[in-house]
């Protein structure tokens, strides 16, 4: 897959929550498929949950649409099950997870001008 | 962990893993595996997390398995119309091939729908039974029934209910002109049995069909909406008929009337033969006909068990009407199959046709598909080189093929519907439910059926003799010869079949074009040019006896004969080729000094009065002996004309001129004065009967046609012709008017459709054929390029090189027909039926269909050939 790094975000978003939660466990570094389904549930306490239906369906396409990219290095073979593959965030990706997360964010902001949530001070 | 991979669980993962598209399971499947085995470690020690997390596991791939196809077919999709749009040729050319074989046969399986697979539009249509009542031995096929048989079979245990009809023309008045209506006359349950609910009023209960009940009528929905102009007001007026008042109480719905249609119709109480006394008493008095309700739960076999039996109780009861001679027989048969008896077999062969058509279109279009993805071959190399499996490159293939012929398919429909009123029209000549037909839901399914057969025939055909691998196509020039071979071998296999298709449709086409021809050819026995004729039939109420009928009918020929136009003119009781619904006047007679055998029937011969003029008008030859006049009228002693089938029959060598017969069992004794020739009375197709013909003067008939020979069109002169008749007499209604030649054309009218429909079908066989050969003659041509040049380097002259190339397509063609001849010989076969005066293996005919079909295959083959011909050696050398 080349590097699209041209490529206009727009036409992704917004995406499923599913799909976006797979791109943030990604974003900390390359996991291989079951660790992400993991990094899922633990980043939403168990509030998502996804299946290998769904997950590898999810990565298909993430795949396809060049925001992810199988690895080719891979840990020492001790550590390792020949079966893994190991998924890599690409540039485009993570400038459409930014394009989301950017997106979701002006949501909040606009649900806080309608007095629907109370601001928070920053940390 | 290798000593969990085959566990329960791990071979019902990669059972669901099955539903993924093999492409997706082949990128992800192990990996999802290895996932999976991850998750039930974990939940292991949990039964309720591991119940949950199959259930996940589950929901996750039945949500996203069909996603996935869904997204290949996409792919595939978009890919095939760019493909589609780049070969515009190819994309047209196919879909207008699939759109004709597609729609051949959704239009044939429309008219086979409507008329014999769709249930009757009768509440039980499938418990309908008719009943037929014959005497085979006396020359009766159907005999009809009494009054009292008709009570005696209400009896019956399987069939819950009995209803009888029959039709009569009437005068019936209202406020305009007088009108001859066509009426059947029911037993109050008839509507009831065949479940018709009236559009308007009611229709008939056991009390309109007492004896001495107020006449009543209901009218059909036709004859309403044409004279009365959908009326809603019209329940309750009052119509005068047959010298009653009789008030009209509903009108039917628009639904097809069994067994045809009818303008009025009355209850056996008001008609005023079925209801004398006379009629009702005499078990031979044989006037209706009879259909009946089998029981719930009883079958045909049942009913048919139990209304024998009853008959043979019933002969045995009453000696003296079921004469043993006559040898008595009833026969029940499923409504349903008996109204389509004559359609059926034209049918099931048009169907059979249109499918061979479909086999033709199939073969071509995969021969194309075969022709071009030698063209894609890189373009399928490249895909496979990028990873693209065996079965995506197939099933991309099959994905183009069935668009295509979805499209073809659409297309298809559209031209039915167009030919839709023609194929009724057609149909109509066969079955009364060709109005019936439509393209309705099972059509259309059927088409889409087959449109995606079609398709993935096609499609699958060239994919699995793709080469497409990584490393052959690839190379510039290497098309492994190996598979060049196998792949010219079944285009090859292609052409043959299509050939041997082509040659079985052409042979029954060929069969069916000389029967007509031989149909037309037939001689009638009459001169039915500018003959015309129209149905004059007299109210009995107002010419009661023969006098008044004899009166009127003098009367009439005197007034059309004073016509400057008219050459002849005649009275008959019928006429050569009519339709009316009188069938044939039949009768039995004896020839004086003959003594029958004991057991043998009495000989049977169909019985016509007409006036002299009649044999003039129609231009009826006389062999021997002479005409009847005028002056032969005393009924006593009225000399009588035999036709040739007669005299031949009960004379042979002898003389019939002079000798005396008599059907009245005696009493009166007839001189035969004449023989006349031969007449086709009720088609081209049946011979002649044995004929008596008397005079008009001595047997008066109130029913008689009025016949005219014209000097020029007859048609101009029908409003003069109606205009004297009403001069006679202002009441007396006339209909039916036709000439003769539109009669004779009518009859014909089946045949010739159906030749032309099978010769259509035939015709567009050898169109697509023809193209065919010339397709795989080409390609071959263009891959044999250098070994050509070669051949004309070292010396081949063009000649050669000629024959070189036909010898090849005409070896294909000529193992085509040899298959072609076994599917001829078995197939037209079955024509059997429709075939008048020549054998199903007919040898002229099929000489004939190889001659034309080796000339258009020859003329195919030649382009290509002569092309080969001006291939330039060193060019040749060159190329690739």
């Amino acid at each position: 897959m080349t590097v699209m790094e041209k490529r206009s975000v727009e036409p992704l978003l917004p995406m499923t929550a599913a799909m976006f939660h797979v791109l943030l466990a990604l974003a900390d570094g390359d996991k291989h498929g079951y660790a992400i389904m993991k990094e899922v549930t633990r980043l939403t306490d168990g509030a998502v949950s996804l299946s290998a239906g769904t997950l590898y369906g999810i990565l298909r396409r993430l795949e396809s649409e060049g925001l992810v990219v199988e690895k080719e290095e891979r840990p020492a073979p001790e550590l390792d099950d020949e079966r893994r593959r190991y998924y890599h965030l690409t540039e485009f990706g993570r400038r459409v997870a930014r394009a989301e997360a950017e997106r979701l964010e002006d949501m909040v902001e606009l649900a806080r001008s309608k007095k629907l949530m109370v601001k928070v001070k920053p940390i | 962990m290798p000593a969990q991979r085959n566990t329960f669980a791990d071979r019902a993962f990669r059972f669901l893993l099955r539903f993924f598209p093999s492409e997706f399971r082949g990128d992800y499947g192990r990996e999802m595996e290895q996932v999976f085995q991850a998750q039930r470690r974990e939940s292991q020690r949990n039964k309720a997390g591991l119940l949950r997390l199959w259930g996940e596991t589950i929901t996750g791939i039945f949500t996203t398995a069909p996603r996935e196809h869904l997204e290949m077919f996409r792919q595939d999709g978009g890919y095939a119309l760019r493909m589609m749009r780049k070969n515009m040729g190819f994309t047209v050319l196919v879909i207008s091939i699939l759109a004709l074989g597609i729609g051949a046969n959704t239009a044939i399986f429309s008219v086979v729908n409507g008329a014999l697979l769709r249930p009757l539009p009768y509440a039980n249509g499938s418990r309908l039974v008719t009943l037929t009542q014959s005497a085979p031995k006396a020359g009766y096929d159907n005999l009809g029934f009494s009054a009292h048989e008709i009570e005696d079979y209400r009896q019956s245990r399987t069939l819950d209910q009995v209803v009888e009809y029959h039709t009569m023309a009437f005068n019936l008045v209202g406020e305009g002109e007088p009108q001859r209506v066509v009426t059947r006359v029911v037993s109050a349950n008839f509507f009831e049995v065949l479940g018709v609910k009236p559009l308007l009023g009611r229709t008939f209960v056991a009390a309109d069909d007492a004896p001495g009940a107020p006449p009543v009528l209901v009218f059909s929905y036709e004859y309403w909406k044409e004279h009365y102009g959908n009326d809603s007001k019209i329940i309750g007026k009052q119509f005068h008929m047959n010298g009653k008042v009789h008030t009209l109480i509903g009108v039917l719905p628009q639904i097809p009337q069994y067994p045809t249609p009818a303008d009025v119709y009355m209850p056996v109480s008001a008609c005023p033969f079925r209801s004398n006394p006379a009629t009702i008493n005499d078990r031979t008095a044989r006037m209706v006909a009879a259909f009946g309700r089998l029981r719930a739960g009883a079958t045909l076999a049942q009913a048919q068990q139990e209304i024998s039996g009853m008959q043979v109780r019933m002969v045995k009861t009453f000696e003296d009407d079921y004469p043993n001679d006559m040898d008595f027989n009833i026969r029940g048969s499923m409504l349903q199959s008996d109204l389509t008896k004559q359609a059926r077999p034209t049918f099931l062969i048009l169907l059979a046709t249109a499918g061979l058509v479909l086999l033709l279109v199939c073969a071509n279009v995969a021969n194309l598909s075969l022709s071009r993805q030698l063209r894609r071959e890189r373009e399928m190399s490249i895909r496979a080189a990028v990873g693209a499996s065996r079965s995506r490159l197939l099933r991309q293939m099959v994905t183009e093929s069935t668009i295509l012929s979805l499209a073809g398919g659409a297309l298809g429909v559209l031209l039915a519907w167009n030919g839709l009123d023609l194929l009724i029209s057609f149909a109509a000549r066969f079955t009364p439910r060709a109005h019936e037909i439509t393209l309705d839901g099972r059509v259309l399914v059927f088409s889409l059926g087959i449109s995606l057969l079609t398709g993935i025939v096609f499609g699958s055909i060239p994919a699995m003799f793709s080469t497409a691998n990584p490393y052959g196509g690839l190379k510039e020039g290497a098309r492994s010869d190996a598979s060049g071979k196998v792949r010219q071998r079944l285009r090859g296999s292609l052409v043959v079949a299509q050939v041997a298709v082509s040659f079985a449709l052409l042979a029954g086409a060929g069969l069916l074009l000389r029967s007509f021809y031989k149909l037309t050819q037939v001689n009638p026995g009459f001169r039915p040019e500018h003959v015309i004729s129209m149905l004059v039939d007299l109210d009995f109420d107002r010419y009661k006896n023969n006098s008044d009928v004899a009166r009127f009918h003098n009367a009439l020929l005197e007034k059309v004969n004073a016509n400057p136009f008219v050459l002849s003119s005649a009275i008959g009781l019928t006429f050569p080729l009519n339709q009316g619904m009188m069938g044939p006047m039949t009768g039995k007679f004896e020839i004086q000094g003959r003594k029958r055998a004991p057991g043998e029937p009495m000989p049977v011969f169909d019985f016509r009065s007409v006036t002299p003029g009649y044999f003039k008008t129609l231009n009826i030859p006389l062999i021997r002996g002479r005409y009847l006049t005028e002056s032969d009228s005393d009924p006593k002693q009225a000399p009588l004309l035999i036709n040739e089938s007669m005299a031949r029959h009960y004379w042979g060598n002898e003389d019939p001129i002079g000798a005396h017969v008599t059907n009245d069992g005696g009493k009166t004794w007839n001189p035969i004065v004449g023989i006349v020739g031969d007449v086709r009375q009720y088609g081209l197709d049946k011979s002649a009967t044995d004929e008596i013909y008397c005079t008009q003067a001595a047997n008066p008939t109130s029913t008689a046609s009025l016949l005219v020979r014209t000097s020029e069109d007859p048609r101009k002169l029908i409003r003069q012709l109606t205009e004297l008749v009403y001069s006679v007499d202002p009441n007396q209604p006339v209909s039916r008017v036709k000439t003769l030649e539109q009669l004779l054309d009518q009859s014909l009218a089946p045949p010739r459709l159906t030749s032309a429909l099978l010769g259509g079908f035939a015709l567009l066989a050898l169109i697509i054929t023809a193209a065919g050969i010339m397709g795989v003659m080409a390609i071959s041509v263009s891959q044999r390029t250098k070994e050509i040049g070669i051949r004309m380097a070292l010396g081949a002259s063009q000649g050669s090189v000629l024959r070189l190339v036909l010898r090849q397509g005409l070896t294909l063609i000529v193992v085509g027909l040899a298959f072609g001849v076994g599917l001829a010989m078995s197939g037209t076969k079955l024509m059997q039926g429709l075939l008048f005066g020549i054998e199903p293996g007919d040898p002229l005919t099929l000489v004939g269909v190889t001659v034309l079909l080796v000339t258009v295959a020859a003329l195919s083959c030649y382009g290509p050939a002569r092309r080969a011909t001006s291939v330039d050696p060193l060019t040749a050398l060159r190329s690739e």
